[in-house]
């Protein structure tokens, strides 16, 4: 009898255990579409590392707020870590798409990177979302333009309205200190550029090595060429605040500008009372003056223990938010040719950041000077200027 | 010009401090550490983790650590061959390590302390009472170093344990224990400069290597055997650095220095005929 009762349970339920079984796959699909592999080649050690931490840590708040779902689809993320070394950063790239099979790619972390890993995401379709402001990194000289968009301001977007500020502001008599890299020399050549049309003259530029540790010369050089104002080109943080006390030291008391490089909560604290009064131009200003939307990616970053140190992180949502928006346009199988295609389509996306985000066949530029804002410091914080 | 001479001077008193384990371990083992600019990294790194005196006292400490895992390694390299370069190279692998455990630890932030708010003027020129004391503390040190080298029982044993190992231990004398207590001294002096850089410029994260050549650069250009050249390198690369800041432009700043340097090296011939260890 006991025997005879299991048979007909286990008649009983073998159909609804094969109809369930024939129905999971079904179930997938409602919840969701096929999972997704996006890889982020970040900078997370040599000394980009600066904004490829923020950068990681902004994308793992993202992953984690949005439960690792986009467009009701599993998006996994594979990170690498590309040391701020551009043969790394190729590497990384090929690795991520050959092995992981990845759709798209942010990054690679600095703008030397992106250019060495161009031509392996053209090779292998797959569009990389870099960045960094480097203006080379979308020319449309490039063979492989169509596979490279950029997340950030470029380099020269906001550099005409703080260039504008320092002439209004009575300087025309300009001194530049640059760091010794692409970043530090394209600026200081593209205040030369804007020189004639705005009116002021470069009376003096000093390159100076990452680890300098000594800048009063060139303070004094400075001082003795009669500026009226210093422009610094500088991303190290160290450095700048090390000029600072070279200005301190050597008594040179003018105003003082920064590009966005220095926009970092690590200057700040270097620079101590120092830095009072610089102005800096800045990519959003997540730290201390959060607009409405900055202030949505700010609670995400507070949600998983981060704190919001600059604008590594409001590049790295900016990159979350571009993949998410495409993928949430494209039906069907992903692919990179997808991905690439749709991006150029994307303009006016949901984003979680200051400006517009808006790319097109012919920008691949997503993101213009209405993402930057001029800042002073002022009691240990940058303060937004009044747009 | 007097002034960037002057302003030259202070900052190379700092490179001479870097240059001297460089020389002092050259000295006993004939071979170089390049792991002093991570010594110097730590240093800073920890002294700016904790406040106060204990900072500075804790930071030479995190140095000598350094130093000790390099004597370690350089003990295990000694039992399985005999070549400096090997030595060298380790001490590049450790610098790196350092540097990525700094960055693990710490992260990006730059680390710098202000010691000295006022500066005082002479003759017209403002001086932060910070530099004085980096010259001060250098000559001093490089003074000592010289005095323990030439003068001392164990300066000459150093000394002998670099020209002729064997013979060294023929003598009784304990090579690898003075080889390993350079060292270790070494990461004490590295220490020590990190410290003045982290008061007067401070680094980051990335400068490790950055130090390490330059000290090593103030120690080669006349000569890495005594500790009175090695004061002079430091102190001809400042002026030199600090001239070229103020006469020239752009990127030509940072190549007069490099263009000096070789020029002293093709042509100088301070050094030449000395060898390492050689008697005065």
């Amino acid at each position: 009898m006991q025997i005879t009762t299991r048979r007909a349970l286990a008649r009983r339920l073998l159909p609804v255990l094969a109809a369930a079984c024939a129905l999971l796959p079904q179930l997938g699909h409602a919840q969701g579409k096929p999972a997704v592999k996006i890889g982020a080649v970040l900078s997370m050690s040599g000394p980009a590392a600066v904004f490829g931490i923020p950068e990681r840590d902004s994308l793992n708040a993202l992953i984690k707020e949005y439960g690792g779902m986009m467009d009701a689809r599993k998006v996994d993320f594979v990170f690498c870590d590309d040391k701020t070394n551009p043969t790394e950063a190729a590497r990384c790239v090929t690795q991520l798409i050959n092995d992981e099979k990845v759709v798209a790619i942010i990054g690679p972390g600095t703008g030397g990177g992106i250019l060495a890993a161009g031509p392996v995401a053209q090779r292998l379709s797959v569009p990389l979302l870099g960045p960094a402001g480097t203006v080379a990194i979308t020319d449309k000289n490039n063979a492989f333009y169509p596979w490279v968009f950029r997340i950030a301001p470029n380099d020269t977007a906001g550099m005409e309205s703080l260039w504008k500020q320092i002439v209004r502001n009575g300087a025309k008599k300009v001194a530049i200190v640059y760091q010794e890299d692409a970043y530090g020399k394209f600026g200081a050549e593209f205040a030369q550029k804007l020189s004639k049309d705005l009116g002021f003259t470069i009376v003096e530029t000093a390159g100076v090595p990452y680890t300098a540790t000594d800048l009063t010369s060139q303070v004094t050089k400075f001082r003795n060429a009669g500026a009226e104002a210093i422009f610094m080109q500088l991303s190290v943080t160290s450095l700048g605040a090390s000029f600072l006390k070279a200005v301190n030291e050597v008594g040179f008391k003018v105003p003082l500008y920064a590009n966005s490089g220095l926009a970092q909560r690590g200057f700040i604290d270097a620079a101590g009372p120092l830095g009072e009064g610089v102005r800096v131009l800045s990519i959003g200003n997540i730290p201390y003056d959060p607009t409405p939307t900055e202030q949505k990616l700010n609670a995400i970053l507070a949600k998983s223990g981060f704190k919001p140190n600059g604008w590594g992180e409001i590049l790295a949502a900016n990159g979350f938010m571009t993949i998410k928006a495409a993928l949430n346009q494209i039906t069907g199988p992903v692919t990179g040719e997808k991905m690439r295609d749709t991006i150029e389509t994307l303009c006016g996306f949901e984003t979680i950041t200051m400006g517009k985000g808006c790319f097109s066949k012919d920008n691949h530029d997503g993101w213009a000077a209405d993402a930057t804002i001029l800042t002073t410091i002022r009691g240990g914080q940058f303060r937004s200027d009044a747009k | 010009m007097f002034e960037y001479v002057f302003r030259g001077l202070l900052n190379g008193s700092v490179y001479a401090l870097l240059a001297l384990p460089m020389t002092l371990f050259f000295t006993t083992a004939a071979t170089v550490d390049f792991a002093i600019g991570a010594y110097a990294l730590l240093a800073a790194a920890v002294a700016t983790a904790i406040p106060g005196p204990l900072g500075i006292a804790a930071g030479l400490a995190s140095a000598l650590a350094g130093s000790l895992v390099m004597a370690v390694i350089f003990i295990l390299l000694k039992r399985t061959g005999s070549e400096g370069i090997r030595v060298a190279l380790a001490s590049f692998g450790l610098s790196l390590a350092i540097a990525s455990l700094v960055l693990i630890v710490w992260g990006t932030k730059p680390f710098v302390r202000q010691t000295f708010t006022t500066m005082f003027e002479v003759g017209g020129l403002r001086v932060n009472p910070q530099g004085l004391l980096n010259v001060a503390i250098s000559l001093l040190l490089v003074g000592a170093t010289w005095l323990v080298i030439q003068r001392t029982q164990l300066g000459r044993m150093m000394r002998a344990a670099a020209v002729n190992a064997a013979g060294a231990e023929l003598a009784a004398i304990p090579v690898i224990g003075v080889q390993c207590g350079t060292l270790v001294a070494g990461g004490l002096l590295g220490g020590i400069a990190g410290l003045l850089i982290l008061h007067s410029s401070g680094m980051d994260f990335t400068a490790s290597l950055g130090l390490t050549f330059i000290g090593f650069a103030a120690a080669i250009i006349f000569g890495i055997q005594s500790p009175t050249r090695c004061l002079a390198g430091g102190l001809a690369i400042g002026v030199i650095e600090a001239l070229s800041a103020g006469y020239t432009s752009g990127m030509v700043t940072s190549m007069v220095p490099s263009l000096f340097m070789l020029l002293v090296l093709m042509f100088g011939q301070l050094g030449t005929g000395r060898f390492s260890g050689d008697r005065p």
